[in-house]
């Protein structure tokens, strides 16, 4: 080809199939954009083996197994067992009597776009200048140095989905960080992470934009909207493919224009970018899953789904997370149903139940939101142990991610993201002690040399002060 | 929670209708006087009679409470119970105005609505009684504060027991922007309502100066400024505070503070001024530059030096969820204060600083409002099993359990 390629996008040789299915000898070089331009820089730091000697696990997968010993290598759960025989001289952590799970993660954060303080100057979760902003990346807002970090860290928390507001039809892509102290977001974000496109139901879009005149002011606005985002996404495809498929067929063919709008939407068309739905309602709900097949793609999760309970059959039939408050409502109309049995239903439905926080002060005790859910569920008879609970911050956060192989439970060769707790990690005097990620240790309440603390915060807290 | 449990509170409903004598066996009592372990409690004609291990030995209703706990039922220090439904819906929404015209006159307890569909949520978790402040979209000061008591005839309890001001970031912006025009608008305001107390029959002849505020606003100061009611002032930055104990001291005023986030810095000067404090213990992020220096021991802190706490939360779910100043109370204590004190800011505190009729506390011869919990009090799996208010059992009834019936009927069949 002698056309001059874009800058941006990435040459791929592709050899052609010869009519036999014999390899020809022709080779044709088709320019797609490159799918990773802002990459991930986290390494994962060299630490030397440890092992946690005899404690309780809640597993995070469903499991609780008492007296047992992890072995941490290179920054992966390596053994796991009862009195595992350990080489010489691998430091050992005595755990024993105390309760240790996986690292939490919350699939619904805010943090580093509508960081603390909660000043206009850092307030860049919300592109509310189009209903449909499929091209803003929340991951071009993320301030590092937000000390809401810290606290969730402090918390347990050791992934988060940081997404763009709701204020808009389609707010933009989310990214997955690792809760780690870093000066740029590229060294947060959690290397091979599948990018996620938030979309948004109901009252919030409606009213932003009914009060400017334009469409959407009306749920029905909002679907048209999207349904038109989708159409013009579904061509755009078919551009791109249009252009693969003559391409490799021999013909001198430009690439099309990038539209950074549509490539997003593409990428969800094309199975590489998950939805993650704010939606309150199942009648919402039902729509959206409706118009997933209408342009073929598949919903991840619903968040703040207030009505999951109402939903739950739909969302096991369809492999649809929940991703729900313990106990928020009221502050919206599409927040009146509330029960605080909803996770507890959804779970007994066989739905993926998933507990987040969408507050900097939640992040903090997503454990005491279990514990919450848990209790509510347990009050109306339903039998919901620790161990399961522990799956709704854990295992089943990791599943809505798609990170459920690497993060979320404590297994041989998972990501060793650990918390030892100060209690049974439910009770609301438990307190994260240790938190491990990706076997370093990352945080130690009793050990101020391990408590990082962002660049604001310096000149506000006194040089070696503990502030919880 | 078992299955047993489930019984019990079915058993509840069936029995308390009835029931004019309740002994509830073997419980944890948490009273003023300190933690009674495995007591008895008996109640006749909704008042506590006896306490201890001889107690009466039946009653028409009996409970055993073994492994569970009794508390003085919740009170919430700062909430908008009864004056709104919806949030997002602003004809729901009357703790809140942007009349430029009513501020200090403003008593919050005349919009009470006692069959807001939000009262039964609370009370089945052990909320009893809350304090309703007032918001003002364009004033320092807000309005009248009341008091409530949620029980199965939900009634103000008192209409006006302080005068609301904010002098947090958002008050201040109602000034102009400015601390310190915000303080000669205060001052103005305090020096007028004195003015006005003392010339009051001229002044409704209209034969005295002008006032900026009206003479409503004014009357409604005239306690304040006499030391008879105590001016709420919200505020959160350590020096805010100083200004505003400086300020009550000038003008004599009884002074209850509000938020404090960074109260902690200034303890000792709460302490001595003999000023309690309305908190959330919750707050640790500098979300503003007036609470740079919020931090989870602020309520540990305040106490050790000797502060009164009175209680709310949970975060922003102050009103929806204010039975969650429990959580927050619990995080106080996983924070260093003590589990007696934690309690106290929301029970007896807040019944002993408005010195209203409200006993928050359990003791013979008061009045049963209390809470039998499932577990330790402030854990969160401890459900409230029992609540009783003014002396009556309540329903463990509200719309969101008949949500939650409905669609668990329909779960299980599919």
């Amino acid at each position: 080809m002698k056309k001059a390629l874009s800058k941006s996008l990435a040459l791929i040789t592709v050899m052609t199939l010869g009519a036999c299915g014999e390899t020809a000898k022709d080779s044709v070089e088709i320019s797609l954009p490159n799918k990773n331009p802002y990459p991930s820089t986290y390494q994962t730091p060299e630490s030397p083996a440890f092992a946690l000697i005899g404690a309780n696990l809640l597993t995070g997968d469903g499991a609780e197994l008492t007296n047992t010993d992890l072995l941490i290598e290179n920054g992966k759960i390596v053994a796991m067992g009862p009195a595992l025989e350990l080489q010489p001289g691998t430091i050992q952590v005595d755990a024993r009597g105390q309760w240790v799970t996986p690292g939490l993660i919350d699939v619904h954060s805010h943090m580093g776009v509508y960081p603390s303080p909660a000043t206009s100057n850092h307030s860049d979760g919300n592109e509310m200048t189009s209903p449909v902003t499929a091209e803003v990346w929340a991951e071009h807002s993320v301030w590092p140095e937000d000390p809401q970090f810290e606290k969730a860290l402090a918390g347990g928390v050791t992934t988060v989905q940081i997404l763009p507001g709701s204020g808009n039809l389609i707010g933009g892509r989310g990214v997955t960080l690792k809760n780690i102290p870093s000066i740029t977001v590229q060294g947060m974000k959690f290397p091979g992470a599948p990018y996620s496109l938030k979309m948004a139901c109901g009252e919030n879009p409606k009213r932003v934009y009914g009060r400017r005149n334009t469409l959407p002011s009306t749920r029905m606005g909002n679907m048209a909207g999207y349904r038109a985002a989708w159409i013009e996404a579904s061509d755009y495809k078919k551009s791109w493919d249009d252009y693969v498929t003559d391409a490799q067929a021999g013909e001198d063919v430009d690439p099309p224009s990038r539209n950074l709008r549509l490539e997003t939407l593409a990428g969800v068309l094309e199975g590489d970018i998950r939805i993650h739905n704010h939606c309150y309602k199942v009648d919402e709900m039902a729509q959206m899953i409706d118009m997933s097949k209408e342009f073929g793609y598949k919903i991840a999760a619903f968040h703040h789904a207030v009505e999951a309970y109402k939903a739950a059959p739909m969302l096991a039939k369809e492999g649809i997370c929940g991703v729900m408050w313990a106990d928020w409502w009221g502050f919206k109309q599409e927040a009146f149903d509330m029960v605080r049995e909803n996770i507890a239903l959804v779970d007994y439905a066989q739905a993926c139940a998933v507990i987040h926080s969408d507050n900097p002060i939640q992040v903090q005790r997503l454990n005491q939101e279990m514990a919450k859910a848990m209790s509510a569920g347990n009050r109306m008879g339903l039998d919901i142990s620790a161990a399961k609970a522990m799956r709704w911050g854990t295992y089943n956060a990791a599943m809505a991610l798609g990170l459920e192989d690497q993060i979320g439970s404590l297994a041989v060769g998972k990501n060793a993201d650990i918390v030892l707790w100060t209690k049974h990690p439910l009770s609301i005097y438990s307190l994260a002690q240790k938190v491990w990620i990706d076997g370093n240790l990352r945080f130690d309440r009793f050990d101020k040399s391990v408590q990082p603390t962002s660049d604001f915060n310096l000149g506000i807290i006194s040089a070696g002060e503990a502030r919880p | 929670m078992n299955k047993l449990s489930v019984f019990i509170i079915l058993l509840f409903a069936y029995l308390s209708a009835s029931a004019s004598s309740i002994l509830i066996k073997g419980a944890d009592i948490y009273s003023t006087t300190g933690l009674l372990p495995k007591s008895n409690i008996y109640i006749e004609n909704g008042i506590i009679t006896a306490i201890g291990r001889s107690t009466p030995m039946s009653a028409d209703m009996e409970v055993d409470g073994s492994g569970m706990s009794i508390t003085a039922g919740l009170f919430n220090s700062s909430t908008h119970i009864g004056t709104v439904e919806v949030s997002a819906i602003s004809p729901t929404v009357d703790f809140y105005s942007d009349n430029e015209a009513v501020t200090a006159a403003l008593r919050i307890a005349d919009a009470f609505n006692p069959r807001s569909t939000l009262i039964p949520h609370y009370r089945v978790h052990g909320l009893t009684h809350a304090l309703l402040v007032p918001e003002s979209g364009t004033n320092l000061f807000s309005g009248q504060v009341g008091l409530v008591q949620l029980g199965n005839q939900p009634k103000v309890i008192h209409n006006s027991l302080a005068v609301a001001l904010d002098f947090t970031e958002s008050g201040v912006e109602l000034s102009g922007n400015s601390r310190a025009a915000a303080l000669v608008q205060m001052r103005q305001a305090l020096d007028d309502a004195k003015d006005f107390s003392r010339n009051r029959k001229a002044a409704m002849a209209g034969d005295h100066r002008d006032y900026v505020l009206s003479y409503a606003d004014l009357a409604a100061l005239e306690s304040v400024v006499n030391g008879h009611k105590p001016l709420l002032v919200k505020t959160h930055r350590a020096s805010d505070i100083t200004t505003i104990l400086a300020l009550a001291k000038d003008f004599q005023l009884q002074l209850i503070l509000s938020g404090a986030i960074e109260g902690w810095m200034v303890a000792e000067e709460i302490a001595k001024a003999g000023v309690p404090v309305i908190m959330d213990p919750i707050h640790n992020l500098p979300n503003s530059y007036e609470s740079l220096g919020a931090r989870l021991d602020n309520a540990k802190l305040l106490a050790d030096a000797g502060v009164t706490l009175l209680f709310t939360g949970m975060g922003g779910s102050d009103t929806h969820n204010a039975y969650l100043v429990k959580q927050s109370a619990g995080n106080a204590v996983a924070n260093g204060l003590s589990k007696s004190m934690a309690i106290a800011a929301m029970t007896s505190n807040p019944a002993k600083v408005f010195g209203a009729s409200v006993s928050g506390d359990i003791a013979v011869d008061q009045t049963a409002d209390l809470v039998l919990w499932g577990g330790d009090p402030l854990e969160l799996t401890s459900e409230a099993q029992l609540v009783l208010i003014n002396g009556e059992v309540i329903p463990m009834e509200s719309r969101s359990f008949q949500l939650r019936d409905r669609y668990f009927k329909r779960l299980k069949k599919d």
